[in-house]
Formats: C-alpha cells, sequence, structure tokens
C-alpha cells in the first residue's frame, strides 16, 4: 500500500473521467428523457407506454423467454457439468475447451446458423418432410421457440462453466455420505447439492438472465418483427418512429431489470461469505 | 452418474452447442446459390467472393480500427486506474471502480443511443468518433478488471523492494511491475479485442455513411440477400477467433485469466 492520495488520484482519474463522461452522463441524460415533459417531471411516458398492448405483450414475451432460457440451462447445466467434473482431468480439460470456444464466436455467426436448420428448406423441414410428418414446410423461424433455441445455445456455455466450478469447490463425500444415509437421488440433489453450489447457479443464473432480457442479436434474426423482445422493439421505436420517450422508458425498463438481478447475486454472495 | 448416460448428455451438448457451427462451415463449402445444408455440391467460390464485397472489406477494417485502438486506449486508460485501485488507499476507491466497470452492466444498445443524441448530434462529433469513443467504453470494463486481477496476484514487497534501492516509483513501474502482468495485459488485450469485435449492440445506431462495423453490415446483407456469403464469412471469422484463442493458449495459457 502506498499513502501519496494525489499519485493515486492522477492515476485513476483518467479512467473514471472517461467512464463518467462517455458513459455515464449520456446514459443518466436518456434516462431523464423519460420522466420530462414540457409541463416538468412526469410519468406519463411510462403509462402510455403500458397502455399499449404490444409494448405489455413484448415486455412479457422478454422476461417470459429470459426465465425459460435461464430455467433450461440451468437443468441442463447441472446434467452437463456434473457429467463433466466426474470425467478425468485431460477429458475435463477437452470439454471445457469446446464449451467455452463458441463464447470467442461472433454471435452474429453463431445465430446465422439456425436461419440453415430451422429455415423453409432447413434440415428440420427436409426431416419432416422425409419422414412424413409433414407434407408442406412448418415454419420454424420467427416463432418465439426460435428465439429460445437461439438464446439457449448462445448462453448455455456460460451456466454450464459456472456451475462446473460450484460442482468442483464442492466436498466430494458430502453426496456420498448423503446416500449412505438413505437419501435418494431426488433428495440428494434437493438437499446437499443445491445448497452447495447455489453460489455458482446464481452467478450463472444472472449471466444468463441478464444476457437473455438483453439481447439484440438472436430476436433480431431469429424473431424479426413478428417476435419482437425489448432491445428490438426499442431499436424498432427509434429507427421507425423517432420516438426517443418509448426508448427511454425499454432503456430504464432493461437498465433496472439488469440492476435488480445483479444486486440479488451480490447480495447471496454476501450472505455465503457471512455464514 | 452412469458412463453411457454420461457420454450421452455430454455428445447432445456438443452436438448442440458446436453442430449448427458446423452446418455453417459445410454451407458455405457450397457451389449452389442459395443457403442450404446439405451443400450443393463443393466449392469456395462464396469464401471467394467474401473477400471482394466492397462493403465486407471496409466494414473489417473499420472493425479491426475499433477492436485493436480501443482496447489499445481502454488498457491506457485501465491499467493505471486497476494499478491506483490495487496499490494504494484510493479516496472514493469504491465509487470509482463502480464507475470504470458499469458498462458491462448497463446494455450496449442503450450506450450508443445516449452517444448519438448526447454527444454526435448536440457537439457534432463523427459518428467514426462515437464509435470509437463507445467501443473504448464497453472494453474499459474488461481491462480494468483482468489487470486488478494480476495486480493483485503480484506481491507489492517488489517494487516496494525496489524503490528502497533507489528507483523512481515510475521506474519501478516500468522495471518491476510491467514485465511481470506482461500475460495480463496481453490477456486483457484479446478479451478486449473480441469483446469489441463482435459487439453488435453498441454499435446499431452509431454506424451511418462508410461508418459500419462488419457485424452490423453482416447483419444488414442478410435481411436482402440469402447466400452462403454471410455464411462463408462467419466462418472464416470464426476460424480467426479460433486461431486468436489457440494462440494465446498455447503461449500464455490464457484461460488461466479469464
Amino acid at each position: 500500500m502506498f499513502q501519496n492520495r494525489a499519485e493515486a488520484l492522477a492515476l485513476a482519474l483518467p479512467a473514471a473521467v472517461f467512464a463518467t463522461v462517455i458513459f455515464l452522463v449520456p446514459v443518466v441524460i436518456v434516462l431523464a428523457e423519460g420522466f420530462r415533459s414540457p409541463a416538468g417531471w412526469t410519468f406519463s411516458a411510462y403509462t402510455n407506454f403500458f397502455s399499449e398492448p404490444l409494448n405489455r405483450l413484448v415486455l412479457v414475451r422478454t422476461f417470459k423467454l429470459g426465465i425459460a432460457v435461464t430455467v433450461v440451462s440451468a437443468i441442463i447445466g447441472y446434467a452437463a457439468a456434473f457429467a463433466i467434473v466426474n470425467l478425468s482431468a485431460s477429458g475435463k480439460g477437452r470439454m471445457i475447451g469446446l464449451i467455452s470456444l463458441p463464447l470467442m464466436i461472433s454471435p452474429v455467426a453463431r445465430t446465422y446458423a439456425w436461419i440453415v436448420i430451422l429455415g423453409r428448406t432447413g434440415i428440420v423441414n427436409q426431416a419432416l418432410q422425409a419422414v412424413g410428418l409433414s407434407d408442406e414446410p412448418i415454419r420454424l423461424l420467427f416463432t418465439e421457440t426460435a428465439v429460445f433455441i437461439g438464446l439457449l445455445q448462445l448462453f448455455l456455455p456460460l451456466m454450464i462453466l459456472s456451475l462446473i466450478s460450484a460442482l468442483e469447490n464442492m466436498p466430494k463425500d458430502a453426496i456420498l455420505a448423503a446416500r449412505v444415509l438413505g437419501a435418494n437421488w431426488f433428495q440428494v440433489f434437493w438437499k446437499v447439492i443445491l445448497p452447495l453450489t447455489r453460489e455458482g447457479l446464481v452467478v450463472g443464473g444472472t449471466l444468463v438472465f441478464t444476457g437473455s432480457l438483453t439481447a439484440y442479436i438472436t430476436p433480431a434474426i431469429l424473431g424479426g418483427s413478428k417476435v419482437l423482445m425489448l432491445e428490438t422493439l426499442l431499436f424498432q421505436r427509434v429507427t421507425v418512429a423517432n420516438d426517443f420517450v418509448s426508448a427511454s422508458v425499454i432503456a430504464f425498463i432493461l437498465i433496472a431489470m439488469c440492476f435488480a438481478a445483479n444486486l440479488l447475486l451480490k447480495r447471496l454472495a454476501t450472505a455465503r461469505n457471512k455464514r | 452418474m452412469n458412463r453411457t448416460l454420461s457420454f450421452s448428455i455430454l455428445t447432445a451438448l456438443i452436438v448442440f452447442l458446436i453442430g449448427p457451427f458446423l452446418i455453417i462451415v459445410a454451407a458455405s463449402l457450397s457451389a449452389g446459390d442459395t443457403l442450404a445444408f446439405p451443400p450443393q455440391g463443393l466449392s469456395l467460390r462464396w469464401i471467394v467472393k467474401v473477400f471482394t464485397v466492397e462493403s465486407f472489406r471496409d466494414s473489417f477494417i473499420m472493425s479491426m480500427i475499433l477492436a485493436v485502438g480501443g482496447t489499445f486506449v481502454a488498457l491506457l486508460l485501465g491499467v493505471p486506474a486497476a494499478y491506483a485501485l490495487s496499490r494504494y488507499k484510493l479516496p472514493f476507491g469504491e465509487a470509482v471502480s463502480t464507475v470504470v466497470t458499469l458498462p458491462i452492466i448497463v446494455p450496449g444498445i442503450i450506450v450508443g443511443l445516449a452517444l448519438l443524441r448526447y454527444l454526435v448530434v448536440p457537439f457534432s462529433f463523427s459518428i467514426g468518433v462515437a464509435l470509437f469513443l463507445a467501443h473504448t467504453a464497453l472494453v474499459l470494463p474488461y481491462t480494468v478488471r483482468v489487470v486488478s486481477s494480476s495486480f493483485n496476484n503480484l506481491r507489492s514487497d517488489m517494487e516496494e523492494a525496489a524503490v528502497l534501492l533507489g528507483a523512481t516509483r515510475l521506474g519501478a513501474f516500468f522495471m518491476v511491475v510491467l514485465p511481470n502482468i506482461r500475460a495480463g495485459i496481453l490477456a486483457a488485450f484479446i478479451l478486449g479485442f473480441v469483446t469489441s469485435f463482435n459487439q453488435v449492440p453498441v454499435s446499431l445506431f452509431l454506424s451511418g455513411p462508410g461508418v459500419r462495423t462488419l457485424p452490423i453490415d453482416m447483419l444488414s446483407y442478410m435481411e436482402t440477400t440469402y447466400d452462403p456469403s454471410v455464411a462463408a464469412l462467419s466462418a472464416l471469422l470464426a476460424l480467426m477467433s479460433i486461431g486468436i484463442i489457440f494462440l494465446a493458449e498455447r503461449f500464455l495459457g490464457f484461460s488461466r485469466y479469464v
């Protein structure tokens, strides 16, 4: 530890000033715009926004998809993380590599692949028709299911990686002890594994949930204007209607949800440290 | 867990995570005119075409400038800040670290909109400059976090010893500290580069005539054209990412830092 305050400030100030001017202030002004009217401060932008059925639909859909992606990725994540921590050291390393790899690839490229798979002449439709389950192509693209699949593929690796590290930090004999004492597998998961890996689940869940809420690319490519989510709605409001007030309301909702998720994460993490 | 079950789970997982990407690679090698799998014949025509599309070339250069330049500036700002946060009792240290790491939490689309409305429009900043600033702000949290953990892992008595032996504080930093956190800085650079290069939401509103990042260009290209060139470009970009990660892992043990 060094004590010279002036030196410390001189080192930290450029970054802090930069982030404040380029990021914090403009964002705060955008948020304030939603509460302003010529007559003064008001909530009317918010009441107008929520009175529009499409906006409510999009908000509910975004929330619903966020929850669904988080829950399903947690279920798959536990199964996968379990299988992986039980592998040999080299097998584990290779699997972790394979799972992290997609994280480095452009999300546009990763999402684009689903067009080839789910499109009218895509693999799924070809297979359905070949087997005789359907006579004509089914519309799979531009549905909530397509967006769900895209988001799941995008964010699942984050959940698995968090759960792997949580499971590795768990005492290995806890499961064995519970089994010896007569717990069935369901009880083992619910009473032993879940509480002991809670922190990893919360970290993974926050990343997946906020990632899904604020996704732009996936709903833009796989949902189009039929399946709008909050970010695609924001983009559409601005580019199609020059409606900066609705944009500000959506921005506030998005930021509020991200902050709530992150606060929850911090709360749960510190609750654990205190024990 | 029994072996067959665990093997089938992992196989299904890898097929789901990596499979679509292999399909894209296969589709990009098609000789046909439309995007399809299985590909209609094999050819490199779409791979070659990617290099001839002018807008792809321009936006690739743009994205490269943003990713390399933005990350470089973010490091110039982030390394001293991380150093101050880990080595000094900084007044308002908590506030400083919150403000520089905030861009990670706030959705990028809002940052782009905010800069367009309150930097580009009122102060007649060029869109290119705003885009550069936005990408720098976006990468800053990553550089501060990764480099901070390097500083925290480096014992501070080494530099104290250097100072006691007569080095200036600055000299001690460049001769003792910097060589020891080289790997951390390189890791931060790679992470920042990949983040910036793949970033879409921040750049959505910050594009104009001649100023467009590669992912945005791909998005607008695929809206109008259904040929395999975006697939080919996606495959090439992924190979680039894999190459970078492979080299980083090989020479640095990159995964330790992320």
